[in-house]
């Protein structure tokens, strides 16, 4: 294996020099506890505070204290639909989110459900766009709370925020969005787009695994979730992971910063990517929005190949890939996203993602593509499926 | 995730691709739930696969098990292959991960379908032949 070549930055991405330096010191110079009332503890907790106001810029929120730091976008999202669920149950059991959410946040509906409350799935159409008709007619009386996704993390296709915000509260209905693969692709304003909860992440925008937040509009209620320590207003306790959140920070404003060059970026390389696969490999598709979509993600479908033989292949040539998203890619079940948005089984089982960053190269595209020409090529040379009935 | 042994095997197939002449043909599995096996077998006079060939749809182990299944059925006779059952193939395919042990299973289905096949051509030209 001679050269590697990294195209799944939805999994995860690096974090990058400029985050790093960020993090550095809290490892070593500033090393306090940040809940401490000595100066060691004054100086964590003003990094932490920094942060928390980068933050607070970069998304648009009035109040840094409307910011919750948390262990990433799975606690938050875990912490949003059940936190927001019983703080408001005494008005209704509820809940409406969309069929194509990531896991953490439908496996937290399910244990919901366990608990006697109700949640109705809204429906997608064949782009990956949920049906705002059929919002407006879920939405009943003890509706207490809408969690749509800001962007799909296996098709990449954006929702329309604001839109759904806007039919949540005109029946006085709680919005939450998971906006973990939005950050950094789109510009964020939760005042603008009326959002009253957000989960974010750091390790899809350079920044380090292990850290993320809850953004709770203030005047929203949202249940406890770690008792036992004042730290977070008392609602998530432990001690803060500084030097993770200084970077998320720094991370969160830099992918505001250069939201638009980055974009503009990513979309040259998808379809630089796009156009040479099309043109080399025959029974091909692109799943999610033709228009309203981030640049970064790319779900591809291969006919007659199967997608974890594609996969180990191309691994075997350096190139890394995703089948589906990475969080449930381990398991042999199909997606519940591409199945939401109508794919056959069989396409669903042929179909995988790239996802591009900040380092992706015309040298690396050139070498993916040459590694996936072959691979197709060669698994498709031995599918027991044929061409014949097909386009 | 998996064996050294099962990725050879799914990189560097011996017996991937079709059989011309081939006079038996075996399919399992369907492709909507991400399989699909075929084997093809050619028979000598003395009822001996001389050759044995498949193509599939689907996973690394999908790749192995069908791969290790025809090496397991070559050169030798009808009734030697009829006994092959996936616990040869997945003690030749060594650690196989437990969610995709039923690839060896689907593996012997299509040997079982090919010899049978065979034998249903074979009754076909000696009742045509009457």
């Amino acid at each position: 294996m001679s050269k590697k070549v990294y195209l799944d930055y939805a999994s995860t991405t690096y974090v990058s020099n400029e985050v790093l330096n960020e993090m550095m010191p809290c490892f070593n110079a500033f090393y306090g506890n940040s809940n401490s009332l000595h100066s060691f503890g004054r100086e964590a907790s003003s990094i932490v505070d920094r942060a928390r106001d980068r933050i607070k810029h970069a998304i648009g929120a009035k109040k840094s204290n409307e910011i919750y730091f948390t262990s990433g976008g799975t606690e938050a999202n875990n912490w949003a639909i059940r936190g927001l669920a019983h703080a408001y149950s005494e008005k209704g059991k509820h809940i409406i989110v969309s069929e194509i959410e990531h896991k953490s946040l439908l496996d937290s509906c399910a244990a919901l459900e366990a608990e006697g409350y109700e949640i109705s799935y809204l429906p997608v159409d064949k782009h990956g766009l949920v049906k705002l008709g059929e919002l407006i007619h879920l939405i009943r009386k003890d509706t207490i709370l809408v969690s749509i996704m800001a962007v799909n993390n296996e098709i990449g296709t954006i929702q329309n925020i604001k839109a759904i915000a806007k039919i949540a509260h005109d029946y006085g209905v709680i919005f939450h969005t998971d906006a973990a693969q939005a950050l950094g692709a789109l510009k964020l304003n939760v005042e603008d787009m009326e959002i009253d909860a957000m989960s974010i992440t750091a390790h899809k925008i350079y920044g380090a695994k292990g850290v993320g937040a809850l953004y709770v509009k203030e005047g929203v209620r949202i249940e406890n979730l770690i008792y036992g320590g004042s730290q977070e207003r008392g609602k998530r306790g432990g001690t803060l992971n500084v030097p993770a959140i200084a970077g998320f920070g720094k991370a969160v404003e830099i992918a505001n910063r250069d939201v638009v060059v980055n974009q503009q970026k990513l979309r040259n390389v998808r379809e630089y990517f796009v156009k040479n696969v099309t043109e080399r490999i025959d029974y091909v598709t692109v799943n999610g929005h033709p228009l309203q979509k981030v640049n970064g993600i790319l779900s591809m479908t291969f006919e007659m190949v199967d997608k974890e033989s594609l996969l180990m292949l191309l691994d075997i040539e350096g190139v890394a890939v995703s089948a589906g998203s990475a969080c449930t890619a381990n398991s042999t079940l199909q997606s519940h996203v591409l199945k939401a948005i109508g794919l056959e089984d069989e396409m669903a089982n042929s179909t995988i993602r790239f996802s591009f960053g900040k380092n992706t190269t015309k040298a690396d595209l050139d070498y993916a593509i040459d590694a996936l020409v072959k691979a197709v090529e060669k698994l498709r040379s031995i599918s027991a499926l044929t061409k014949a009935g097909r386009r | 995730m998996f064996s050294e042994r099962i990725l050879k095997r799914f990189t560097d197939p011996k017996y991937a691709g079709g059989l011309r002449g081939a006079n038996g043909t075996g399919k399992s599995g369907e492709s909507s739930s991400g399989d699909l096996i075929k084997i093809y077998i050619l028979v000598n006079d003395e009822n001996v696969i001389t050759d044995a060939k498949f193509k599939a749809y689907g996973g690394v182990c999908t790749i192995a098990a069908c791969d290790v299944a025809c090496g397991l059925i070559e050169g030798r006779s009808l009734e030697a292959a009829l006994r092959t059952n996936y616990y040869q193939i997945l003690e030749e395919m060594g650690q196989v991960p437990s969610n995709r042990e039923y690839t060896a299973a689907l593996a012997e289905e299509a040997i079982k379908n090919a010899i049978e096949d065979f034998y249903k051509k074979k009754e076909k030209e000696i009742k045509s032949k009457k």
